[in-house]
């Protein structure tokens, strides 16, 4: 039989700590105690040392005495902190000095624990257990990233500046990046010296950029410096200004559509918005980051947009609709799928769009997905929807209370149509009167 | 992928399993009692942290079939010396099946790296020298779709007697938490977060789990916990899922006389 110590010592990956201690005696013991739980240690009798070593080896640990022979711990504590590439690594000062201040200070320099000497070894692993365990790395986001240009698409550049000599360097700098606009091409920028007028033929929407042999104005104008960085700041400049034109078309589009299918079949004013805040909440609970909450908003407001290319008459039918028409209004995903598909930076959207109606058990539309093939974001926005409904009166029943509309959430789960823990997510918000 | 032969446990015959929920200062006096009789188990470091990921279908119908007495859970259980925040980790993952019965259970597991564990979820990977048919009729789960859903954490003190013919348990802060459904396409690399948590047990669970008779002083303990126990305990699966789909507060209401 294998021990299950030796198992998880032999797969998991040793701890790797550097022990900063002037103290022979102290560090030989220390070193030991530490070797013994399985961890690989490094030891540095002086801060400078210390600070090699650390830089050197990126351990998991720091383990720092305040009393060095060259300099304090907390002078090398905020040295750790202050280079990008150790910051992450977490410090635990082991010091005699047990006053306040002292721990005040150690930890207000960025350590993560503060031991007084002496100290039980128990102790010590214990804490630095705790400590590892909060280092940890954060998660990813789950859908796909949105498509940001087709590969090989490169953009283009005119440089429309006076200065022959400027104006080779700039082109020169460029190339590397863009392609160099034909006079009867339409670019995506507009290079420009200084303060210089915008070409007349110019159009509206490109971007132009200024920018100065010399270094950048020091009165707060956007001047771009002439020098290598040129090529890597224009190309950030235009792909923001892309991704704003983007998002403000999206936005637009939202507005209208989201209005014109506001004022068919949905249950009250503000059906979009709830479902879209309700569905952030749920995702927030569930630990999913900014970006994908983002996603989940969008995706939210934008779910029913197929519904403007459906006859009013089904969306406002208020009896039973025939097979036809039921199969006529299980088109709105694909249709609401087709109308966003031209906004590139809308992609990520799609799955949620198309999706919302399926079912983990495959008895959805319009594909009969089944779970595995269903994006979490999509079951949050399913389950937010189904909810905020069941909240709202409708022709054909009462709107029902918070506790209730969950309790017929789970009867779903039940019968294998939604995501359990989606919907214990949102019981819990319940539970605790989660406002929006 | 890892290609070491995996570790390999398995119960000889069906045991005893009884489980009794007791109050923190019950459980001191029943782990004192037991502390002076049995060794701590050479396996389990003392208060490590268990998690135990379970697998149902979208149909529930593991869950189901625990409800009416007789089922086999699948499920991966990992150690940790703290709590991890995220299930499926690298390093080992034990790939347990135990078949539940009213009063006894059947368990094999095998210890592997959790990427083959993922890849025996995924139907991929099959399992070496499978005892009692277990791994078969995990399989069969498998292919009907059966998936991690719902997770255990817990500290567990753990004393085993040498020939293990008694085991007797303690599982504090038991916590159980709610586990999203994996999208296919997710990240093998990357461990799965937990989703709510579901509920968290006030008491500690006791476990006593034998083969044939029980010791004298096993057979007073037992007595005492029957006595002391504030109610009869389901599995941790049952309980979890119970909470997971909102059935129950969790907890069978048949309190002891």
């Amino acid at each position: 039989m294998k021990a299950i110590e030796d198992a998880v010592r032999s797969d998991a990956p040793a701890t790797r700590v550097v022990v900063v201690e002037d103290d022979q005696a102290s560090a030989d013991v220390l070193q030991r105690r530490l070797q013994a739980n399985g961890m690989v240690v490094s030891v540095a009798h002086d801060g400078r040392r210390g600070i090699e070593l650390v830089e050197e080896l990126l351990p998991d640990l720091v383990l720092l005495d305040v009393m060095l022979p060259d300099t304090d711990g907390y002078d090398v504590c905020l040295r750790i902190k202050s280079n990008t590439s150790t910051s992450p690594i977490p410090v635990i000062f082991l010091s005699a000095r047990g006053e306040v201040v002292d721990k005040v200070r150690g930890l207000s320099c960025g350590a993560a624990d503060y031991i007084t000497k002496p100290f039980q070894a128990a102790e010590l692993l214990a804490r630095i257990d705790a400590v590892l365990g909060q280092a940890r790395n954060p998660r990813v986001p789950r859908l796909g990233r949105p498509i940001e240009r087709a590969p090989g698409e490169r953009l283009v550049a005119r440089v429309a500046i006076a200065d022959p000599a400027l104006s080779e360097h700039v082109k020169q700098l460029l190339a590397s990046r863009f392609d160099l606009a034909d006079a009867d091409e339409t670019p995506d920028v507009v290079i420009v010296e200084g303060n210089a007028a915008i070409p007349a033929d110019v159009a509206e929407d490109v971007a132009v950029i200024r920018v100065s042999a010399g270094r950048a104005g020091s009165d707060g104008s956007e001047v771009i410096p002439v020098d290598a960085q040129l090529p890597r700041i224009v190309d950030l400049l235009v792909r923001e200004r892309s991704l704003d034109h983007d998002l403000q078309a999206a936005a637009e589009a939202l507005i209208v559509l989201a209005s014109a299918i506001g004022s068919h079949d949905r249950p009250g004013a503000g059906h979009g918005e709830r479902v879209a805040s309700r569905a952030v909440q749920i995702g927030r609970s569930l630990g999913l980051d900014e970006s994908t909450r983002m996603t989940i908003r969008l995706g939210s407001l934008l779910r029913d947009v197929g519904n403007a290319r459906l006859p009013a008459a089904i969306l406002t039918k208020s009896g039973e609709l025939s097979p036809e028409e039921r199969a006529m209004l299980e088109r709105h995903p694909i249709l609401g799928e087709e109308i966003l598909s031209g906004f590139k930076r809308l992609s990520g959207l799609l799955p949620i769009v198309r999706h919302h109606h399926e079912r983990l058990d495959g008895t959805g539309y319009p594909d009969g997905l089944r779970a595995e093939q269903i994006p979490l974001e999509v079951r949050i926005v399913t389950v937010a929807d189904r909810f905020e409904a069941l909240l709202a009166d409708r022709a054909d029943r009462p709107a029902v209370s918070e506790p209730e509309a969950v309790r017929i959430l789970q009867s779903a789960v039940a019968r294998g149509e939604l995501d359990a823990a989606v919907v214990a997510a949102l019981a819990t918000q319940v539970r605790s009167g989660g406002t929006r | 992928m890892t290609t070491s032969a995996p570790a390999h446990e398995t119960d000889a015959e069906r045991r005893h399993e009884h489980r009794f929920q007791v109050s923190e200062s019950i459980a001191r006096l029943v782990m004192r009692t037991t502390a002076n009789n049995l060794p701590l188990s050479r396996d389990d470091r003392p208060y490590q942290w268990s998690t135990t990921t379970y697998c149902d279908t979208v149909s529930w119908s593991i869950f189901r079939a625990a409800q009416k007495g007789s089922a086999m859970q699948l499920r991966i259980r990992e150690y940790h010396r703290t709590r991890p925040r995220e299930v499926l980790n690298p390093g080992t993952a034990w790939i347990e099946f135990k078949d539940d019965e009213q009063d006894t259970s059947l368990k094999e597991r095998f210890g592997v790296p959790m990427d083959v564990a993922r890849s025996f979820l995924r139907g991929e990977a099959a399992l070496p020298e499978p005892d009692h048919g277990l791994a078969e009729r995990a399989t069969v789960l498998l292919r009907e779709g059966a998936r991690p859903v719902a997770v255990t954490q817990y500290n567990r003190l753990a004393y085993n007697s040498l020939d293990s013919s008694l085991r007797i348990t303690a599982d504090h802060n038991l916590m159980y938490f709610a586990l999203p459904w994996e999208t296919r396409g997710d990240s093998d690399a990357e461990p799965s977060p937990l989703g709510s948590l579901l509920a968290m047990e006030p008491d500690v669970i006791v476990e006593m789990k034998w083969y044939g008779e029980l010791p004298h002083w096993a057979v007073d303990l037992h007595a005492y916990l029957k006595e002391s126990t504030r109610e009869e305990r389901p599995s941790k699966f049952i309980v979890a899922m119970r909470w997971l789909l909102g059935e129950t507060d969790g907890t069978k209401k048949t309190k002891k006389k």
